[in-house]
């Protein structure tokens, strides 16, 4: 089966500036994919990229087969919110479902409608005049009745509480669960994320650091504690993500190939949170806790 | 797309809508009322055979109305500013372009749809405010043959639907370039601002060679555009004035009077050359805008 | 009918979680021989989990025989998990109940009534296969 999102060794440059390099990816169909990395890691770029709304500097991006590009049989199929959240500010929700209906031939009104009275939001206020969680599920409406077979999201639930994240995350986890839908969502808050999506694809200084199921990622990885000593075996048969080190204890969060043999370490698993966190200080250093170091570094 | 492009402009078309209903009752009651009086004034003074210095001595209309009709130099400008620089700079400034352009409908199509329409609107809206000034300047122009001077000649006729066809697009485009609401504005005003002026002082003169007529007491045609004039002597020499330099005349020195036009007759074959001139203009930054929208990142 | 509460922090994967909450119910007698669970979508709605951690669930218990689904009709609940009836669980709990009271009167703590437990069900495995 075709994976719905590809590419391969995708690059952009933003005036000399690069903002995402050398990134392979694949979404297999029907994933709700969690996009995570720290800002400025290239988290929009891509999503951009894999929407048409710009194009690749250098490398291959390929959605539901095809490249990206301004053709409504593309537009039709692959839905973006943008992080801000555009909208007509002046026009009421009721006025961009109407909308929605003149600009798009596949437009399912009654899937919005159903879906904003639900959740208690005014059909006929200023889109303006709505709080940020109601004009995060406007948006959202508006591109689930599109009926896309895509959707890429934006930071779509950063500045919204904790309810009307939980309420967004299971309209859109909804939509998923009827068939014929792939997400990928991007986001700083993992907690949210590790529950709604399956897949995870992690950048970090504009890289992508993992792409897969997010199971088979944890399953991957472990970490290693035990007494302080020489671990350059573990080191080179096994990828190491970060190392933490007191004057007695090693703690190391490996990337397995294959079985961990060393009597001296203690395994146990990752949680998403810990590892994106390893991942994404992996270039910083974090000051004043001492003993810590970055991967590759001893003390 | 249409449907969209309306409401999102319903205000601008109102607000037209109301300016020009107003402006046109104006100057209907005030140009028929300045019609009567020109001639009654006519039939007054052919009787007394003395019409010869009726232009010096009527005025018609007031003041007032008079000068509004001077200031629809401005509507071009007006329809640039608050038309042109909006259309494409908000969209991009606000976002909702994104939330435009990832709907079933190509950029080229949103793009098309809402330039054409708004181009549509500023030209009749032009070409409707300057049927009302001309019909109104009849009288006046009569009496005054001053319709090819610069001044009358802009808002009369059919130049200022090319003006504004021209300032809608350099507004268009450059919201489109710049992004931004605010620049665009600026650089819609002065850029129209300026192409004007140099049009005016620079290219118009030229759109045909002028005649230069000489003699002791040159004579041109009623109603010509008068470009130069002074006193041109053996060998070419001009001195631009009439002749108060010359100490004992300038005749005996071989100088000749001279007067430089273009003729009245020529007016309407001006005013197409330059509505083509300013159509041919707002084509290119239209082409610009097309570049700059389709090509360039969201 | 079911609603299940998944608690993200816990170390019990989303999908064990349903899981044992649908064998818990049948135990206590929630849901009975015969009850239709709620549809995948309507537990992704209520739960904002993914879809497929529910349909794993699903056919972990389709797995186990204790539900069957039914083309375009939804999963059905085939039979009880085996254990003792629902009534048990009760009154076990009331016991319990009224032992735990007794043990905090007698100033244990949690951490000691855990560690009792822990010893007393080792030590009765041991008898049973002793």
């Amino acid at each position: 089966m075709t994976p719905v999102i590809e590419t391969r060794r995708l690059s952009k440059r933003y005036r000399g500036v690069t903002a995402l390099s050398d990134c392979t990816i694949t979404v297999p169909e029907g994933r709700i994919a969690a996009l995570i990395g720290p800002n400025g890691a290239g988290k929009t770029t891509l999503l951009r990229l894999l929407s048409g709304l710009a194009k690749p500097g250098s490398g291959e991006v390929a959605v539901l087969g095809g490249t990206p590009r301004q053709d409504p049989a593309f537009l039709a199929d692959v839905g973006f919110l943008a992080q801000d959240i555009p909208l007509y500010r002046r026009f009421t929700a009721a006025d961009h479902i109407a909308i929605g209906g003149h600009l798009n031939p596949r437009w399912d009104a009654a899937s919005a409608r159903q879906r904003l009275t639900s959740l208690g939001i005014p059909l006929g206020q200023a889109v303006g005049t709505l709080s940020g969680g109601q004009r995060a599920q406007v948006a959202l409406a508006l591109t689930l009745a599109k009926r896309p077979r895509v959707l890429l999201l934006d930071e779509p639930v950063a500045a919204l509480d904790p309810l009307a994240r939980r309420q967004f995350l299971a309209i859109l986890a909804e939509a998923v669960a009827r068939g014929g839908l792939t997400v990928v969502l991007s986001s700083h808050l993992v907690t949210d994320l590790e529950r709604t999506c399956d897949h995870l694809i992690l950048l970090a200084s504009s890289r992508v650091q993992l792409c897969g199921d997010i199971d088979t990622v944890l399953a991957e990885h472990q970490v290693l504690v035990g007494p302080r000593k020489d671990t350059t075996a573990i080191e080179k048969a096994h990828t190491l993500v970060q190392a933490t080190h007191t004057p007695r204890q090693a703690t190391l969060l490996i990337r397995r190939n294959g079985p961990v043999i060393d009597p001296a370490f203690q395994a146990t698993d990752v949680g998403l949170e810990e590892l994106v966190l390893a991942y994404m200080g992996q270039d910083a250093t974090i000051p004043a806790l001492g003993h810590l170091t970055a991967a590759g570094d001893d003390q | 797309m249409t449907w969209l492009a309306w409401r999102q402009h319903r205000t601008h078309a109102i607000v037209g809508a109301a300016a020009l209903a107003a402006l046109a009752v104006l100057l209907l009651i005030t140009g028929l009322q300045m019609a009567s009086q020109y001639h009654s004034a006519i039939a007054a003074c052919t009787a007394a055979h003395r019409c010869g210095n009726l232009a010096s001595t009527l005025f018609l209309g007031s003041h007032a109305v008079g000068f509004l009709v001077i200031m629809t130099l401005g509507v071009p400008a007006l329809l640039g500013v608050f038309w042109g620089a909006p259309l494409v700079a908000q969209e991009l400034e606000t976002g909702t372009s994104q939330f435009a352009w990832m709907q079933t409908i190509t950029r080229k199509h949103w793009l098309t749809v809402k330039a054409g329409w708004i181009l549509l609107a500023a030209a009749a809206w032009a070409g409707a405010v300057s049927a009302l000034v001309t019909w109104w300047s009849g009288p006046d122009n009569a009496l005054q043959l001053d319709a090819f001077k610069p001044g009358r000649f802009d808002i009369t006729g059919i130049v200022p639907v090319g003006y504004a066809l021209f300032a809608t697009a350099l507004g268009i485009a450059a919201g489109a370039v710049t992004r931004r609401t605010v620049p665009a504005l600026a650089v819609t005003l002065a850029g129209f601002i300026a192409a004007r002026f140099m049009i005016t002082e620079l290219v118009r003169p030229h759109y045909m060679t002028a005649i230069t007529t000489t003699g002791t007491s040159p004579q041109v045609p009623p109603g010509s555009w008068q470009l130069a004039q002074g006193m041109i002597g053996p060998g070419g020499k001009v001195l631009p004035t009439d002749g108060s330099t010359c100490t004992s005349g300038c005749v005996p020195h071989g100088y000749r009077a001279f007067i430089t036009y273009q003729p009245a007759s020529r007016y309407w074959a001006f005013q197409g050359i330059e509505t083509a001139l300013f159509v041919v203009l707002a084509a290119a930054l239209i082409a610009v805008t097309a570049i700059v929208v389709l090509r360039r990142d969201a | 009918m079911i609603s299940f509460r998944v608690d993200g922090r816990s170390v019990v994967p989303p999908y064990l979680q349903i899981v044992q909450q649908v064998r818990q119910a049948l135990r206590m007698g929630v849901l009975e021989v015969g009850d239709k669970l709620p549809t995948v979508r309507e537990v992704v709605a209520a739960t904002a989990i993914n879809p497929n951690t529910v349909l794993k669930a699903y056919r972990d218990l389709e797995r186990d025989g204790l539900v069957e689904p039914r083309a375009g009709h939804g999963t059905f609940v085939l039979r009880r998990p085996p254990g003792p009836p629902p009534g048990t669980h009760s009154r076990l709990g009331r016991s319990l109940a009224r032992w735990v009271r007794e043990a905090r009167g007698a100033g244990l703590d949690d951490e000691s009534i855990e560690s009792l437990l822990r010893v007393t069900l080792q030590a009765a495995d041991e008898e049973e296969t002793a």
